[in-house]
């Protein structure tokens, strides 16, 4: 039987790990490892937004940045045309502008599309989001919205100044450790039990007396929101929201952390835009190289362990324990036969 | 006895090909209402009709009284349908444990609401419970860790119809249910439904080849034949209608 508690905890534990880690880099590294820390931690909750859709509902996105930058430019924009709302606020806002994104995109996609085109559709509005973008004087163009400052919380009982890069950094990974576990939560309770079935057999489901659209909807909405919280909360800690953000290439990055990571697993992604962020970080003086490296491994991961980097570690363990099983087996059989 | 399926005048075609037609079908209450028909006949047509998989071209299904030819499958199925497949869907990646559990808490989200489950991680104890009651009724008990999908054929069938019962329904549509068993199987599992069917106080509707099953469950039996109905009445008398001899008992 499955023990949930011992899953939950096991779960929980992983995440204060994660997050105690990524607390040590402000006083082991300097500004540039600590930037791009930050940018790790929120491309880890962003490849858990696409993973979520994709191992928890079996949906395929090609055009997960247009959620992104929908959450960047939306809490740019209200950084700077109302200052004065409160910074959370703020975020939450960001983030409703991706769930909105997905939902007027899901409405329509789901109704029409299945699989493969489906996957199409999203690339295809998503471009289509980053020409609106480059194209939008109010949006900035080309150059993007830039000098958004980092915000100054008030708390009531004292403030919280969030305005250095450090300061900002806590913030963003205790924030992502939040929405990371939550989703945790959802996929392992009741819903996200229900979406995995949906994933599973769509047909079987449908026939306990499920809505399957209304659901994958459901799901695309929650992916997208997480997904522009990632990006919101970006706009601060890089002071711009660019239309790189929104260009498809931001769309593989998800799908490489968990391919990278393993699909299967829920902490996959995380491994993955880990490795990911290392690489990066190694070949940053070599234009180039990083992208024949990631290029590389993908193609090595994907041909020897299909099932990523956490996937070869479970089989492992798997096998392992398999083996000391049939071990105390053997012992026993054979205390049973000298029992006789 | 009341009808608690009435179905009127069904047509179904696929392209140029019609599979149903004309086709009147009733649906006793408590009653075991088997299809049968040879190969083509149109039972898993009329079989997917009924459960709402497909649409009818033309005519009318009636659910305890109420219309639902313009309803999806999961729509009936939120009004008392429960059905297995042919060959058995299950979700093959949990474990057989956690096929029930999502089985009942569908049926929990449809009785209380979508916030039934609300708050929870980990399936609610009563939810468990029923679960394991399930498990026990079915003979499940050897698998339950095991993913679905590495379970043996009988066992998938019976996780499914542990499935479909958790839904608690009040007709339960059992395609070919003992399709690819062997002899001994098939028996244990006529012995099953039969003995499902009187605790749960169901109506079943099957279809299936096997006569030995066709006998052994039937209260009623229908005989489609190129999409028509031939004969339908108790299973002695239908047995000696010439006609049906003709075209689908004589075979044997």
């Amino acid at each position: 039987m499955i023990d949930y508690r011992v899953r939950f905890r096991t779960n929980l534990v992983i995440a204060a790990c994660g997050l105690a880690a990524f607390a040590v880099v402000p006083f082991v590294a300097n500004s540039g490892l600590l930037f791009l820390a930050g940018l790790v931690a929120i491309n880890i909750v962003f490849g858990l937004s696409w993973n979520f859709l994709f191992s928890g509902v079996g949906l395929l996105s090609f055009g997960h940045a247009m959620f992104f930058a929908g959450g960047a430019y939306g809490m740019a924009l209200i950084t700077r045309h109302v200052p004065e709302m409160p910074f959370l606020l703020a975020l939450v806002l960001g983030a409703a502008c991706g769930g909105l994104i997905a939902l007027v995109f899901g409405v329509v996609a789901l109704r029409r599309a299945s699989g493969v085109y489906f996957a199409v559709l999203t690339l295809a509005f998503s471009e289509l989001i980053h020409i609106l973008i480059t194209k939008t004087t109010f949006l900035g163009r080309n150059d993007g919205l830039t000098g958004i400052p980092r915000p100054v919380i008030e708390l009531g009982f004292g403030t919280l100044n969030l305005t250095s890069a450090t300061a900002y950094y806590y913030f963003i990974i205790i924030a992502m450790t939040l929405v990371a576990v939550m989703m945790w939560c959802f996929q392992n309770a009741p819903a996200g039990r229900l979406l995995q079935a949906i994933r599973q057999d769509q047909m079987r489901t449908a026939f306990l007396g499920t809505p399957i659209q209304g659901w994958q909807l459901t799901a695309f909405v929650i992916s997208g929101t997480v997904a522009a919280f990632c990006g919101a909360v970006m706009v601060p800690f890089t002071q711009i929201a660019s239309p790189e953000i929104a260009y498809w290439t931001v769309s593989t990055q998800p799908i490489l952390f968990t391919l990278l990571g393993g699909a299967g697993q829920f902490w996959g992604p995380a491994v993955g835009a880990i490795l990911f962020g290392a690489i990066d970080y190694g070949t940053r003086t070599m234009h180039g190289l990083s992208e024949i490296t990631v290029g590389v491994l993908l193609l090595a991961v994907v041909l020897i362990i299909p099932g990523g980097l956490l996937g070869l570690l479970k089989r492992r363990r798997a096998a392992a324990s398999k083996s000391a099983r049939s071990e105390t087996a053997g012992e026993r059989t054979s205390e049973t036969e000298a029992g006789k | 006895m009341t009808r608690i399926m009435e179905a009127r005048a069904m047509h179904k075609s696929y392209g140029q090909v019609k599979v149903l037609e004309d086709v009147s079908f009733d649906l006793e209450e408590g009653e075991a209402h088997v299809v049968i028909g040879p190969n083509g006949a149109g039972k898993t047509t009329l079989f997917r009709c009924l459960s709402g998989e497909t649409r009818i071209n033309s005519g009318s299904i009636m659910l305890n009284g109420q219309d639902v030819t313009g309803l999806a499958g999961w729509q009936r199925v939120q009004r008392g349908i429960g059905r297995s497949f042919q060959v058995a869907r299950i979700f093959q990646d949990m474990s057989a444990f956690e096929n029930l559990i999502v089985a009942i808490e569908t049926r929990e989200r449809s009785e209380k609401g979508l916030w039934a489950s609300f708050g929870h991680i980990a399936p609610r104890r009563a939810v468990m419970d029923e679960a394991e009651r399930l498990v026990h009724e079915l003979g499940l008990e050897g698998t339950l860790d095991d993913p679905a999908g590495t379970l043996s054929h009988g066992d998938k069938k019976r996780l499914e119809l542990a499935m479909s019962l958790a839904l608690r329904p009040k007709v339960l549509m059992l395609d070919e249910p003992t399709a690819g068993m062997s002899p001994s199987d098939r028996s244990e599992a006529v012995r099953l439904i039969s003995d499902v069917r009187a605790r749960y106080g169901l109506t079943l509707l099957l279809t299936e080849h096997d006569m030995e099953v066709v006998f052994g469950l039937a209260t009623r039996l229908t005989v489609l034949h190129h999409g028509a109905i031939i004969a339908s009445g108790e299973p002695h008398k239908v047995r000696a209608d010439a006609r049906v001899r003709e075209v689908y008992l004589g075979q044997h």
